[in-house]
């Protein structure tokens, strides 16, 4: 009984600490803004609790409101401005502690864009050394246990292109942090040249009588041979003899094709019953840089031509 | 928008009437009430309790959506029930004069087992007026579509057994849209037809069933009508897209049906068509403006056949395979006149097995006969075929595996002999060798001739007598007698035949098929010269139905040049292809002039100025050349006498930019032709040029 009344005393007396704390860090004259530039608040929480080996007492850092820090320093540079896949691009990081109080700990993350990748083991960092490295294939994290007040720590790794990067827009942000300190960032735009690397894609399809009406070749609906798809270049295809076509080395972007009715007599679009958009008279892809489209083109026995 | 929801109406009706199926599998045929139902009403809107009964109502009772007790008293005594399993009968007794029935909405599918609908019972029904039973007589009862109003399909039939008889349907058709619509046809034979575009007021789709076999109709009988005309024999003022589409139904029969004037195709299968059955009938004039092909087989087709119809005058091929599976037989049909539009085949085969027998293909602007070489097609049997007037080989089996266009309509020409085994994988009958005789000549001896030549070994070598000369390649006009190749691939037939005949062969083997002609020989008289022998008489286009008494013979006139004083030309406004109230007089007399004289024959060949692509050139010309055509044949001139041959910008009227010479640039000029072989003098007009 006497043991639990204890307890609870200490519980109380823990929770009255914490108000407490809290109370005096606001208590004080009623502020106005000139006064709160010219002070600085120092605020530190700290928790007591009844260990094994008696009370223990932790106290967090402390956070100083109002106080002017000067702000980390990051620069970002790389040994070019422009490269395409297959090139190692060298970057270098300078981050500088211009303050009057050390970061610590000093963490520095570097977010690569599409289609470039750290090349492993090339890190290199002067004068300090990193407590904790994580590298992924396209990010990259540095922790440095404390940077001294004017001191400065310079990180340099490789980074290769890969064909993907065309499709990114190869710019990449580097940022430092630490407690206390607003996080800074440095990007670094990098030209990708497309180099001698083809991303062009591939367009297939067909042309078959639907008798189901949705859009689709299953069995017993042949593929009607000869008939004429333009594409949104001028492109001219023509089906093979089971109504297939593929059409090489497209090049990425919007594309649209169409059937033209004029190559297969006695022909017309089938409605889709499924599908309102496939009873459009055109196909439109989106095809992806080195990607496959698809354009399908089901037809139907016709009549009254004179009409259209 | 109303059509959609009688489908939407029909598919409700049909989804109860198919639980019921479920649940008594059995019994579910035998529980549906028959009636004998009297139509006594051309009216047509929704179904009410009023004086008639109407043809939709009818079928509402058959279909078993409609009870006898929401008539009124007086509708009721036109209906009578029958024995249970007897299926309904729905005869006809409109009052006279109204015997037109006019939908304004697609009628109920047809779902009740055995129904027969039968315009024969209509009074003034001549059942003894047809003297050919490819050309019934004119039927008394018409449907077809109401002023304003839009039907796609006249009957469309779902149910094992039905009858339709001595009907005419005519108007059936959709008009052009947004989205495309499923093909419209005069009688649509389906298990649930597909509706007819994709509204949002559709039924749902999983009642769209192709692949049940049992719910395929089984058994359809569509006989003694006329479809596509109305019983005046008229052209009418809305042509039907397609006669009949056997979408999805096993063993129709459509028989001594003329079916005319279609802006598709006459009969035309889809999905599934087993054992369809084609017999004795009057296929005119149809792919006017769509499908050209006259008979059409597409999808399943296994165990059909093509028996002793008359298809003439239509716009591309008088029967085309279309990648079918299954086979057909084809014999004992006239197929004449016949890609008026497209220069195609007469009878254009792809798949196994087909046999094409005593028929007379003839007067076709392509190849009598065509087979592909992809997909690759063996062992069709052609033998015993008559053929005349053709632009290309009687028979023209396509090799190497040419799939050009031209390849899929007229075929590839004469091919050489075999050099490799692999032709066989190419070519179609597997590239059987057509005989070769071993000499252009042979001279008679006392009473007979002995031909002899090569062939495949072992093959079974059809001689036929050539009649038109000119071409090494004539058309076979007349089987002569069979022989067989020797092992050693030589044969040998000795023919009683007279000086001057000109001898043609073809080989067939029952594991390959049948191959091309051989080029022509000639027999020799003895002392080595050719004679003449008498022309034969000149075969006057025509595919008209038989005229009931025998004419008295006239004495033939002497043949003379004729003189016409007829207008060679028409002009049109720019981009345009419609004709000009202007150009209608001139087109009325030509249309005189046609009529009459019936040995002229007349090609319409479209222009264009030289403005725009090639190809949309090309495109206009030929709507010219169909407008113009289309207008000659609702003036009454047979199709059969006409050809449309576009130009497009290819021959200009004159040489300058100005606006009188584009004027004059844009016509449509008629090319006649006297069948006699002589010459006509014309006229050129410009009382119809349209300056833009």
């Amino acid at each position: 009984m006497r043991r639990n009344q204890r307890q609870l005393y200490r519980g109380l007396l823990f929770l009255l600490t914490l108000v407490l704390s809290y109370c005096l860090s606001h208590i004080g004259p009623p502020s106005t803004v000139a006064q709160a530039q010219s002070r600085v608040f120092v605020n530190q929480a700290a928790a007591q609790f009844d260990g094994p080996a008696g009370p223990v007492t932790v106290t967090s850092n402390e956070t100083r409101v109002g106080e002017n820090i000067v702000p980390l320093s990051i620069v970002k540079t790389a040994d070019r401005a422009a490269a395409e896949p297959g090139d190692v691009v060298v970057y270098r990081l300078l981050v500088t502690n211009p303050s009057s109080r050390a970061a610590n700990p000093l963490t520095i993350t570097d977010q690569l864009p599409r289609g470039l990748i750290y090349v492993p083991n090339s890190v290199q960092t002067t004068p300090l050394q990193p407590t904790q490295q994580v590298i992924t294939d396209s990010s990259l994290t540095l922790t440095f246990p404390s940077l001294e007040p004017g001191a400065s720590v310079s990180i340099a790794y490789g980074v290769l292109i890969t064909p993907d990067a065309v499709r990114g827009d190869g710019r990449n942000v580097a940022q430092a942090s630490a407690p206390g300190f607003s996080p800074v960032s440095a990007p670094f735009q990098l030209t990708i040249r497309p180099g001698i690397v083809a991303d062009c894609g591939t367009i297939l399809g067909r042309v078959f009588v639907d008798k189901n009406f949705d859009g689709q070749q299953q069995p017993g609906e042949p593929g009607v041979p000869n008939a004429v798809i333009f594409m949104d270049d001028g492109n001219r295809i023509l089906t093979d003899p089971d109504g297939l076509f593929s059409l090489a080395n497209v090049l990425p972007g919007y594309r649209v094709g169409t059937l033209d009715l004029y190559s297969l007599p006695g022909y017309t679009l089938a409605p889709n019953l499924y599908r309102i958009e496939d009873n459009s008279a055109s196909r439109f892809v989106r095809l992806s840089p080195g990607g496959l489209g698809r354009m399908n083109f089901a037809v139907t026995p016709t009549f009254g031509e004179e009409q259209s | 928008m109303k059509q959609q929801w009688w489908i939407g109406y029909g598919a409700v009706a049909l989804t109860v009437t198919g639980l019921a199926l479920t649940v008594t599998p059995a019994a579910g045929q035998s529980a549906l009430a028959g009636y004998s139902l009297r139509v006594t009403s051309a009216d047509d809107g929704p179904v009410q309790p009023d004086e008639g009964l109407t043809l939709r109502e009818a079928v509402e009772l058959a279909n078993g959506t409609l009870t006898p007790e929401q008539l009124s008293e007086a509708e009721q005594a036109f209906v009578q029930p029958l024995p249970t399993g007897q299926g309904s009968q729905i005869d006809f007794d409109l009052p006279m004069g109204q015997t037109t029935i006019a939908l304004v909405d697609l009628l109920p599918e047809i779902t009740a087992p055995e129904l027969v609908i039968d315009g024969t019972t209509q009074a003034g029904y001549d059942a003894s007026a047809g003297l050919d039973p490819k050309f019934p007589p004119a039927p008394v009862v018409s449907l077809t579509v109401a002023e304003g109003s839009e039907v796609a399909r006249g009957l469309t039939i779902a149910a094992d057994g039905v009858t339709v008889r001595g009907l005419s349907l005519y108007g059936f058709r959709t008009s052009d849209r947004a989205t495309q619509t499923t093909p419209p046809a005069d009688i649509f034979i389906s298990a649930l037809a597909p509706p007819v575009d994709a509204s949002p007021l559709s039924p749902a789709l999983d009642l769209f069933r192709l692949d049940q076999p049992e719910a395929q109709p089984r058994g359809v009988v569509i006989e003694q009508n006329w479809l596509g005309l109305p019983p005046n024999g008229e052209f009418p003022v809305v042509p039907s897209a397609f006669g009949v589409n056997v979408f999805n139904a096993v063993e129709t029969t459509i028989r001594n049906n003329r079916i005319q004037n279609h802006d598709g195709s006459a009969i035309i299968t889809g999905f599934r068509a087993d054992g369809l059955q084609v017999s004795e009938n009057a296929i005119i004039g149809n792919g006017l403006a769509g499908m050209p092909d006259a008979i059409r087989l597409e999808g399943a087709i296994a165990g059909s056949a093509i028996t002793d119809n008359l298809i003439c005058a239509n716009d591309g091929s008088g029967i085309y395979l279309f990648k079918p599976e299954g086979a057909t037989q084809i014999s004992g049909n006239a197929i004449q006149y016949n890609g008026r539009r497209f220069e195609r085949a007469a009878v254009y085969l792809m798949g196994n097995d087909h046999q094409l027998s005593d028929n007379f293909i003839g007067y076709q602007p392509g190849p009598g006969v065509a087979v592909t070489a992809y997909p690759l097609s063996l062992r069709n049997q052609i033998r015993g075929n008559r053929y005349a007037g053709l632009d290309g080989l009687s028979i023209d089996l396509n090799t190497q595996g040419n799939t050009g266009v031209q390849d899929f309509q007229k075929g590839d020409g004469p091919n050489p002999p075999r050099n490799s085994y692999h032709r066989r994988r190419e070519t179609g009958n597997a590239a059987i060798n057509s005989p070769q005789f071993d000499d252009y000549s042979f001279v008679s001896g006392a009473a007979e001739v002995t031909l002899t030549g090569t062939a495949d070994p072992g093959t079974e070598v059809d001689l036929y007598r050539v009649a038109e000369d000119g071409f090494p390649y004539s058309p076979l006009s007349e089987p002569l007698g069979t022989v067989t190749a020797s092992p050693e691939g030589t044969f040998s037939a000795s023919l009683a035949l007279p000086p001057g005949t000109r001898v043609s062969a073809i080989a067939s083997d029952p594991e390959w098929g049948t191959s091309e002609p051989a080029p022509v020989a000639a027999v020799l008289a003895a002392d080595g010269t050719l004679p003449e022998l008498p022309a034969t008489p000149v075969d006057l286009p025509n595919c008209a139905a038989p005229v009931p008494p025998p004419e008295p013979v006239e004495p033939p006139p002497p043949l003379e040049p004729l003189v016409l004083t007829v207008p060679r030309n028409i002009h049109f406004a720019l981009d345009r292809s419609d004709i000009s109230p202007e150009s209608a007089v001139i087109l009325d007399q030509i249309a005189e002039v046609m009529l009459e004289y019936p040995f002229l024959t007349v090609e319409l060949h479209g222009h264009t100025d030289p403005r725009a692509s090639a190809a949309y050139n090309l495109a206009l010309s030929e709507r010219r050349s169909l407008a113009a055509r289309n207008y000659l044949i609702q003036e009454g001139v047979p199709p059969e006498r006409m050809r449309i041959v576009p130009f497009g910008e290819t021959q200009r009227r004159s040489e300058g930019s100005g606006r009188v010479e584009y004027a004059r640039d844009r016509r449509v000029e008629f090319v006649f032709t006297d069948v006699r072989g002589l010459d006509i003098i014309f006229v050129d007009q410009e009382a119809d040029l349209q300056l833009e």
